[in-house]
This record gives structure tokens, C-alpha cells and sequence, in this order.
């Protein structure tokens, strides 16, 4: 069975380009389009690796998903890759998170930022799960 | 600080010591007044004069460091209401950089996507999706487009109405200019329009593409926040000096505490979805009252969740001359 993407991100036009590439390079994909919607799919069937975009503007944001799911004990290992469309985005979750802790904090497993070289997403997935098979 | 007379009983020798001394002092810089040395009521009545003089400027130095210390609170309390000025404003602008870099590098980044992906061939035989792909990367260039638009407006604004051509306009003639492109936008989400203006529409003093703008992103919004089936109202008229346009829709509604919040850049409600968004926002609102404070206009919106929202807007009218 080929190992499972959950993509997740506000944007439908960056959600299905990047199933493109994914499906294009033998992976599954799932979608979600906010947190909350991410949250509920991941409960469903566990992803082997999320992309999940920053969201800054949703209510239920990339940061809360990645906290949610980092406090769930059978969820807690699922590699995640956070993407933001702004290298300040990292900054402005400070503000957001109300305290001034590093994004080291962020649980997370690695960071990228928009717009993403399909070799570069490819790369670092393979380096967290290896490859589709 | 009184002297009392009998804290002065000193030997006869120190005495004339102090006398010899509080003399040559005095005589350095005033005219001499010499007492006898065997006369020390003469001393203790110089000694009085001159505790009197202390005294006196000891109070007006004590009234003046009072003064200076109410001016220096006083001053730091202008001072940090300042700073405190300049942090807000100075976050406000981080946000708004942050804010315009988001929504100019998410877009962007779905078009290169969208490039990437059809050049490295992952669609190479699919011809019609590559069409539907391309086609949304131009809907989004044209949002980009939009959005640099209106910040040029913003700025424009933000630094004075001076550099505004303005001129006398016939409302109702912008009005029925934008009806027909309203009611297919409308049309596209199976929602209709009820146009309803007044025959004695006034002329105002503005900018004929700028109120057109403004117009349009009224009823947009009621349109774009309106479900299928659902209707617009759109009413204009003279009242008293004003005319007055009101924009009524049966839509989602905006929260309470959220309508303080609509004129704020880039700001979307909670319930206003990603689904909502049948293209880009541009600066909405917030460049609205800025177009309508431009002309000495006013804008209200009122509004209950799920019943629908009021846009209330007035400009002022030219009074025609009698002849």
C-alpha cells in the first residue's frame, strides 16, 4: 500500500497542485481545508506524514492542529511538515502563541516556505518516510 | 524652620568668632553692617534677616521643584502615552507588511504550482486540465492585480484627498453604470437583486471611479455573503442634504463583536469561509470607508448572523441653486 499525505491548507488551488505532484510520484493524498477538518481526518485514518500549511487566518490554525496532535498519544509520532507562505510567518506565531517561545517549540518536524520546489518537498518527505512504497 | 533665640546661647569667645565670620561674609558681597561685638541682639536680628530671606527662598525653590516635578510627570505621562502611540502604530504596520506579503505570496505561490506542474509534465496528456489549471493561475494573477490596485488607492488616500481629481457627479448615473454587471454576479450564485432608486437622485462633489469602486464592493459583499436563493436590496435616495444608499442582504451575517472589526485591512469574519470567496478580497472594506471618509461621507453596518447584513452609507449632497 503506498503511504498516505494529508494535505492540509486554505488555499484549494496549492491543495490540489500539490495531489498532483504527490499522486504524480506514486504517494496517496488526503485533503483538509482547515484545522479542524485536518484534526478530524487525521482521528479517522492516520496519515503517514502531514503537510500542513500555517493557516494564520483560520480559526483553527497549523499551529493548533500540530499541538493538538502532539498531545494525542497514539498521534504524537505522525512527521509533520509545516508550511508557511511567509518566512514571518514563523514570527508571527509568537504573537499568536501570546509568548515569546522559539519556534523550536513548535511541534513540528521540519519547515518550509511558499512557494515549494516540488524536488525539495519530495526530498524531505522521502527523508522523514522514505519513499511511497 | 524658626529660629528660637535661646538655641543661640554660645560662649563669648565662639560668639565673636561667628560675628567675625558672618560679618566678613556679608561684607564680601553687600554693604557692610557691622554690629557691635557686645551687641548681640543686633546679630540675632541680622541672623533673623537673613534666616527670613532663606526661608523665604527655601519656599520658592521648594514651589519651584513642585512645579518642575508636576511638568516632568506630566511630561512622562505625554511621553508614554507617545511611545505607547508609537508600539501600536509600529505593529500595526508590521501587520500590515505581513498581511500584504501573505496575500501577494499566496497566490503567487499556487500560480508556480500550477507552472511547475504542468511543466514538469505531470499532466502531460491532459490537456483540459491543464486549461482548468491555467485558467485559475490567471484568475489569481488577476487577484494579485487587484490587490496592488487597491493598496495604490490605500496609499494614495492615506496621503490626502488633495491629490484626488474631484468633481461634480451624477450619482444615479454611476449607480445604473454598475446594475447590469451586478445583476449577472449575482445571477452566477442564483441570487437577485431588488434595485429600487428614487428619481430625484443628487449630485455630490467626488471621484467618479473611486465611489464606483466603492459601490461595487458594497454589493459584492452582500452578494458574496448572501445563499443561493436569497435576495439583495439595493435602495438609493435624497434625504434632506444626504443621499443615502442602503445595501440590505438576507446572508450570513456578521458576529457582534466582529463589526468593530470589518473596516480593519485583510480583516474576514469567522464565519466568512474560504468557500465564501468567489475571488480575491482586495482591501474591501477597509479601502470602502476610506473612499467614503475621502468624500465626507459616512458608512454604517449593522448586522445579525444568519438573518443578513445592512450597509448604510450618506454622502453629502450639492444643493441645487434656486433659480
Amino acid at each position: 500500500m503506498p503511504k498516505e499525505i494529508l494535505i492540509v491548507d486554505d488555499d484549494p488551488d496549492f491543495v490540489e497542485t500539490i495531489e498532483i505532484i504527490l499522486q504524480g510520484n506514486g504517494y496517496e493524498t488526503r485533503t483538509a481545508r482547515n484545522g479542524e477538518e485536518a484534526f478530524k481526518k487525521v482521528k479517522e485514518k492516520t496519515p503517514d506524514i502531514i503537510l500542513l500549511d500555517i493557516m494564520m487566518k483560520t480559526k483553527t490554525d497549523g499551529i493548533w492542529v500540530s499541538e493538538k496532535i502532539r498531545s494525542e498519544k497514539d498521534l504524537k509520532k505522525i512527521p509533520i511538515i509545516m508550511i508557511t507562505a511567509v518566512n514571518q510567518d514563523s514570527e508571527m506565531a509568537k504573537f499568536h502563541l501570546g509568548q515569546e517561545k522559539d519556534m523550536e517549540y513548535m511541534p513540528v518536524n521540519a519547515f518550509m516556505e511558499k512557494p515549494i520546489e516540488a524536488k525539495d518537498l519530495l526530498k524531505e518527505i522521502k527523508k522523514l518516510i522514505g519513499g511511497p512504497k | 524652620m524658626r529660629v528660637k533665640q535661646n538655641s543661640f546661647k554660645l560662649n563669648p569667645t565662639m560668639l565673636a568668632f561667628f560675628i567675625n565670620l558672618l560679618n566678613i561674609k556679608r561684607s564680601k558681597n553687600m554693604e557692610p553692617e557691622i554690629c557691635n561685638i557686645n551687641d548681640p541682639e543686633c546679630h540675632l536680628d541680622r541672623i533673623r534677616g537673613w534666616h527670613g530671606d532663606l526661608e523665604s527662598n527655601m519656599t520658592s525653590l521648594i514651589e519651584t521643584l513642585k512645579d518642575i516635578r508636576k511638568h516632568s510627570e506630566e511630561a512622562k505621562t505625554a511621553c508614554s502615552k507617545h511611545y505607547a502611540k508609537t508600539v501600536e502604530l509600529t505593529k500595526a504596520k508590521t501587520r500590515f507588511t505581513y498581511e500584504v506579503s501573505h496575500e501577494l505570496k499566496a497566490p503567487l505561490a499556487s500560480v508556480y504550482n500550477i507552472i511547475n506542474v504542468i511543466l514538469d509534465g505531470y499532466l502531460e496528456k491532459d490537456f483540459e486540465k491543464q486549461k482548468e489549471l491555467l485558467n485559475r493561475a490567471k484568475v489569481r494573477i488577476n487577484d494579485v492585480i487587484k490587490l496592488l490596485n487597491d493598496l495604490l488607492t490605500f496609499s494614495r488616500l492615506e496621503e490626502g484627498t488633495k491629490k484626488l481629481e474631484m468633481e461634480e457627479i451624477n450619482i444615479g448615473e454611476i449607480l445604473s453604470s454598475l446594475t447590469e454587471e451586478m445583476n449577472v454576479y449575482a445571477g452566477e450564485s442564483d441570487i437577485k437583486i431588488n434595485w429600487n432608486f428614487s428619481d430625484n437622485l443628487p449630485h455630490i462633489y467626488g471621484n467618479s471611479e473611486l465611489l464606483r469602486r466603492a459601490f461595487i464592493n458594497i454589493i459584492h459583499n452582500a452578494i458574496k455573503y448572501s445563499n443561493p436563493g436569497c435576495l439583495v436590496k439595493v435602495t438609493g435616495k435624497k434625504e434632506n442634504h444626504l443621499f443615502l444608499l442602503k445595501v440590505k442582504d438576507q446572508g450570513i451575517g456578521i458576529k457582534k463583536g466582529e463589526l468593530p472589526k470589518i473596516y480593519n485591512i485583510f480583516f474576514r469574519g469567522e464565519n466568512a469561509r474560504p468557500e465564501h470567496k468567489k475571488e480575491g478580497m482586495g482591501l474591501g472594506l477597509s479601502l470602502v470607508k476610506r473612499i467614503i471618509d475621502a468624500h465626507g461621507g459616512s458608512i454604517r453596518v449593522k448586522s445579525k448572523v444568519h438573518k443578513g447584513t445592512t450597509a448604510e452609507v450618506s454622502f453629502p449632497a450639492i444643493q441645487k441653486k434656486e433659480k
